[in-house]
């Protein structure tokens, strides 16, 4: 995650001297006197790389997606906890369909 | 074996007509919802800088977000590893969320960075 952090920084880092690339070339553009129709060649490529660098740390610094079903691997609650007196076991959760071949994972 | 405590993450949540699940964990939901608005909201301050930098003005910059965000979605679709069902409970979830919210800060780092390069 701190890669795709610095990834991140790196590609805001690139965007901003694509921004002041740009800024110098319009000061050029008012001495000659020319219209502003788009920026240089570089300065469209280095936007792209920039973006595409953010696009990889907008995806990869969050985290990941995590499963929401309930009987898959790794949302299992296979111990119980000591406050054993508070734990109801005779609620609604009884109309579900029973799993039987359910391994214990220790 | 030790125990450990479980502290209520796992919550029975039913809805009907979008999905098949039952019951889902719903903190884990929360976690993909918040992952996705994270990275639509900062793609779209950087699509808003990067338009500004380019010079769009008008409709040519609504367009250019609208890529942008159709881009984010496959490329959300594709961290979720194409099965949507494991992840969401629906479609709708994952590709239209945090849309207009992203818009209105894209806008307003459109503006900031035009002013910026073109105008000062």
């Amino acid at each position: 995650m701190a890669l795709g952090f610095a990834i991140g920084v790196f590609g805001v880092l690139i965007l901003f001297h694509a921004a002041y690339s740009t800024i110098q070339y319009r000061g050029l553009l008012k001495i000659t006197e020319e219209e502003f129709s788009g920026p240089p060649f570089n300065v469209v490529i280095e936007l792209s790389l920039g973006l595409v660098l953010c696009m990889w740390a907008a995806l990869t610094v969050p985290g990941k997606f995590l499963s929401i079903h309930p009987d898959s691997e790794e949302n299992r609650i296979v111990s119980l906890p000591a406050n054993l007196d508070f734990m109801i076991f005779n609620h609604r959760g009884k109309v579900f369909p029973v799993e039987m071949d359910l391994k214990l994972k220790h | 074996m030790a125990v450990h405590s479980e502290s209520g993450s796992q919550e029975k949540k039913s809805s009907n007509g979008v999905n098949e699940l039952l019951t889902f964990n719903a903190e884990n939901m929360q976690n993909n919802m918040k992952i996705i608005y994270y990275s639509r909201t900062f793609l779209s301050i950087i699509g808003g800088v990067v338009a500004g930098i380019l010079g769009f003005t008008g409709l040519k910059g609504f367009v250019f977000y609208l890529l942008l965000m159709a881009v984010t979605s496959v490329v959300l679709v594709a961290k979720a590893k194409f099965s949507i069902q494991t992840y969401f409970d629906s479609w709708n979830r994952v590709l239209l969320d945090g849309f207009l919210g992203g818009l209105m800060s894209f806008v307003l780092f459109w503006t900031f960075a035009y002013d910026i390069v073109h105008i000062f």
